[in-house]
């Protein structure tokens, strides 16, 4: 359950703020003391899960879902306090943009950014080096390969190639000590573009984040891969694993749900079973042209406009 | 009377047909055109046209074959581009809600939820009249429908057994993910079955449930408790 809306107004706001805040914040708090008491869970030495917390909490209060309610209102206590302790967990500072709290219908998930991604790695290994690259139309890159890895060899770049709507590939190398290679990934644009695809708020020619910022985004995409496997595959901190694939995997369902929700079982719609005139009459029995028309204005076959205000974040690039 | 037969069902192949007074309508051919051609008893000749939801293989494997054998095919741009068949002069275009008739059956397409190029539901009025929603492969039915006779509709997943799934190793996140995104759930389809007049309900088909994450026994009887209809599960092939 969300506060109740009728105690929210009849009291004062910051007394229902302090209600909100001692049902998550505190207890989250509280929750994460004990974790770190029973050696359950590591810090990294300079993660204050405090400061982390203040910055969450100042955000959260001025974070609004679609329909701009507040989400501390508009989403269940719960939510937010498996939200705060995905992040602490997982050891993120939304004040450095490693996560965000995004509210889908009444769940409120904390989503890591690729920001977020690199903490991560490093938290896993320490002493890792991450870089990246974009690669345009024109661009001299090179890669062997070495025991089925790939290991980029050279990236040489003019100035003038760098074209938003020439990119062919990006990529994201992360090294372990003494700049050894640890993983690879190499994604040409198709495959960006693929995944991508899996994405809500992506649509091909629209005007969204990987649109308009589209070297950003690619970036994003294979840094997000590469620290995926470095992080599945190096921790051995169960607790943190087991956090970083909750929140991933509350964030997809919460996502789809609130989309069903908002979506699902509409309008009603019907067939004249007289067809208008109008319409292509196509005789089975009689072959003729194809009705190759124009598509005329679709049906939503994606999400339709009413979930492309779902993300009210996503407009600037590093999300 | 409509009768709607589920030949093959799963994410190796789809084939359905409805049959009324004599003329079928043919739905997905992503089977061998053998088993196509098996299944409508070796006859093709009482096929008023084939719908095809979406331009994945297991809905239009044989496509080729069925334009080449005189069936006109229907199918949204979209899904026409991507099997490359557009220019095919038995290719007709369907666009989201806008009906049209097919040697006397009425199909109604409206666009649904799936990682396809447009991918389409069809509502369909048989010559006699019985009315039939057909919407597999989405993540949710957008619409609602009136005077149904007969419904079929994907019962993919149930929520809890995909995501034990995942816990147990069984399943990667990602396959979750993509699942529950563009596959309905049977509460889903439960959904939409509470949100419809059910009334005129003759039959209820639950179609391509997965085989890992679906148990054909508990959906059946759950869609049975709560409509009192009878309630059919389509079986693999």
């Amino acid at each position: 359950m969300s506060v109740p809306q009728a105690q929210a107004q009849n009291q004062s706001q910051p007394n229902a703020l302090a209600l909100v805040k001692r049902d998550t914040v505190d207890v989250v708090a509280a929750r994460i003391r004990q974790f770190v008491q029973d050696g359950e869970l590591a810090l990294p030495a300079n993660y204050s899960p405090e400061n982390a917390m203040k910055s969450a909490w100042l955000i959260l209060q001025s974070t609004v879902d679609k329909e701009r309610r507040p989400v501390l209102k508009a989403c269940t206590k719960e939510s937010i306090a498996n939200a705060l302790l995905d992040m602490v967990i997982q050891g993120l500072n939304p004040a450095k943009r490693q996560c965000y709290f995004i509210p889908y219908g009444d769940q409120l998930v904390c989503q890591r950014s690729y920001f977020g991604d690199e903490a991560l790695v490093l938290r896993v290994k320490p002493d890792a080096n991450i870089w990246y690259g974009v690669v345009y139309e024109g661009d001299e890159f090179e890669y062997q390969m070495e025991r089925g890895l790939r290991k980029i060899t050279k990236h040489v770049q003019q100035i003038t190639n760098i074209k938003p709507d020439k990119i062919i590939a990006a990529y994201c190398v992360i090294e372990g000590k003494d700049g050894q290679v640890i993983h690879t990934e190499v994604m040409t644009i198709d495959q960006i573009h693929k995944s991508w695809q899996q994405s809500k708020t992506y649509r091909a020619n629209g005007d969204g984040p990987h649109n308009n910022f589209p070297d950003q985004m690619c970036l994003r995409t294979a840094i997000r891969r590469a620290s995926k496997a470095i992080i599945n595959s190096s921790s051995d901190d169960y607790l943190l694993l087991e956090r970083v694939n909750r929140s991933d995997e509350v964030g997809a369902e919460a996502e789809i749900e609130a989309e069903v929700e908002a979506n699902a079982n509409g309008e009603i719609i019907d067939a004249e079973t007289k067809p208008a005139p109008a319409e292509p009459q196509v005789a089975a029995a009689k072959e003729q042209a194809p009705a190759v028309q124009s598509p005329a204005p679709q049906a939503p076959t994606k999400a339709p406009p009413a979930q492309q205000a779902k993300q009210t974040r996503l407009g600037e690039p590093g999300f | 009377m409509v009768d709607f037969k589920a030949h093959a069902s799963s994410s190796a192949g789809n084939l359905y047909t409805v049959t009324d007074g004599g003329k079928t309508l043919v739905i997905e051919c992503g089977v061998r055109f053998k088993t196509l051609q098996s299944a409508l008893g070796f006859s093709l000749s009482s096929v008023s046209g084939l719908l095809v939801s979406h331009a994945h293989q297991d809905h239009a494997a044989c496509i080729q074959d069925v334009l080449r054998a005189s069936v006109p095919c229907y199918m949204s741009e979209g899904t026409a581009q991507a099997l490359g068949v557009a220019g095919h002069h038995r290719t007709h275009i369907l666009t989201g809600l806008r009906q049209v008739d097919i040697g006397g059956w009425t199909v109604l397409p409206f666009g649904v939820i799936h990682d396809a190029d447009e991918p389409l539901g069809f509502l369909i009025v048989a010559p006699g009249g019985d009315r039939l929603v057909y919407a597999v492969d989405t993540a949710y039915v957008p619409y609602r429908f009136e005077r149904l006779s007969v419904i079929a509709i994907e019962a993919n997943f149930s929520l809890d057994t995909i995501r034990r799934n995942v816990a147990s190793g069984e399943i990667a996140l990602s396959h979750k993910n993509r699942v529950i995104q563009n596959h309905m759930s049977i509460e889903r389809a439960l959904d939409m079955l509470r949100a419809n007049d059910l009334s005129q309900v003759r039959e209820i088909h639950l179609l391509h449930l997965s085989d890992g994450n679906s148990d054909a026994e508990a959906f059946r009887r759950q869609v049975q408790e709560l409509t009192g209809k009878p309630v059919y599960v389509a079986a693999r092939q």
